[in-house]
């Protein structure tokens, strides 16, 4: 039974590939999506950690996104 | 309306979609798995490689609404300047190339064991392989060009050029004959396909949609970033 669902009838090569194909490139795009946004992130906290308490201060007070940055950022330290 | 747009508004928006999306992603690749691989039956002409129909179909749509939609907030920004449409496009235009491409492996798997070739200059084919190339010059525009004013300008024009070969996808098996069978799905008038093979198509239709609306808010969240990191920098 396992090896009739494995070969698909003699169709196993095009369809297990189609499949592994979809969700590999998949994967892999979600991967790539993730890690850079991961380091737009820690770029942008860097970039944070430069300016002067006062600026910072200011810049935190007038966004919400950035306080949801810094907050997310603190969670996964 | 438009306010709804903001980076401030998405942004807690993105925070709340990824996780309900990532809550819910695995159970309904797990159903539609099923449904594609072990439970809808083999086709009696095509026999099990009909299979391959569960993750090309939807990979096509998914290729074909994306450039759509980037045409249609391309022509919308042109009219109300929102600045917003043009990172909405920067985002879903490589989701549109990965599932156009992926329609055309897939595709090409599906076309060997039923025609005997993998790839044929047929109408439906090469207007899917157009549409790719317009999906690369349109993403081409974003890193080539570094004026925003001139990437929008040109962006857009890929896009509505692009837009004609939309419908040529769409009728191209109406209007030649091709290699590529007629739709048999249809939005008006009844489908040809059994609801036994329907259902597993539109569960793994609806989990690619959760993959690209994943794949989607993440890189609109990278953009609300680079905004926010533009804006500091400017002091």
């Amino acid at each position: 039974m396992i090896s009739n669902f494995i070969s698909m009838n003699g169709y196993g090569l095009y369809i297990w590939l189609s499949f592994s194909i979809v969700f590999i490139s998949c994967a892999v795009v979600y991967f790539k999506t993730k890690k850079t946004l991961k380091k737009y992130e820690q770029e942008f906290l860097v970039e944070l950690q430069t300016l002067t308490l006062e600026e910072r201060n200011k810049v935190l007070e007038n966004s919400k996104v950035v306080q949801k940055i810094l907050a997310t950022s603190s969670k996964a330290n | 309306m438009f306010k709804l747009f903001s980076s401030t508004n998405i942004y807690f928006l993105i925070q709340k979609l990824t996780k309900f999306i990532n809550s819910i992603f695995f159970l309904i690749l797990l159903i539609g798995l099923t449904f594609a691989l072990i439970l809808s039956p083999p086709d009696y002409l095509q026999g099990d490689v009909v299979r391959i129909m569960y993750v090309h179909v939807p990979s096509a749509w998914i290729g074909l609404g994306c450039f759509s939609l980037i045409t249609i907030l391309s022509v919308l920004n042109f009219i109300f300047k929102i600045k917003y449409f043009y990172f909405i496009n920067k985002s879903i235009a490589p989701i549109g190339l990965l599932f156009t491409c992926l329609a055309i492996v897939t595709g090409s798997l599906w076309g060997h064991p039923t025609w005997g070739t993998w790839w044929a200059w047929d109408a439906r084919l090469t207007s899917m392989l157009i549409l790719m190339l317009f999906y690369i010059f349109y993403i081409l525009t974003f890193k080539l060009l570094n004026k925003e004013d001139l990437i929008i300008k040109v962006s857009s024009v890929i896009a509505i050029i692009g837009s004609i070969n939309l419908p040529i996808i769409k009728y191209s098996v109406e209007w030649w004959t091709t290699l590529h069978q007629p739709a048999s799905i249809k939005i008006s008038g009844s489908s040809s396909i059994h609801s036994e093979m329907m259902l597993p198509l539109m569960v793994m239709l609806l989990v690619f949609l959760l993959y690209a609306a994943l794949i989607f808010l993440m890189k609109y969240k990278t953009e609300i970033i680079r905004i926010k990191k533009k804006n500091i920098k400017r002091g």
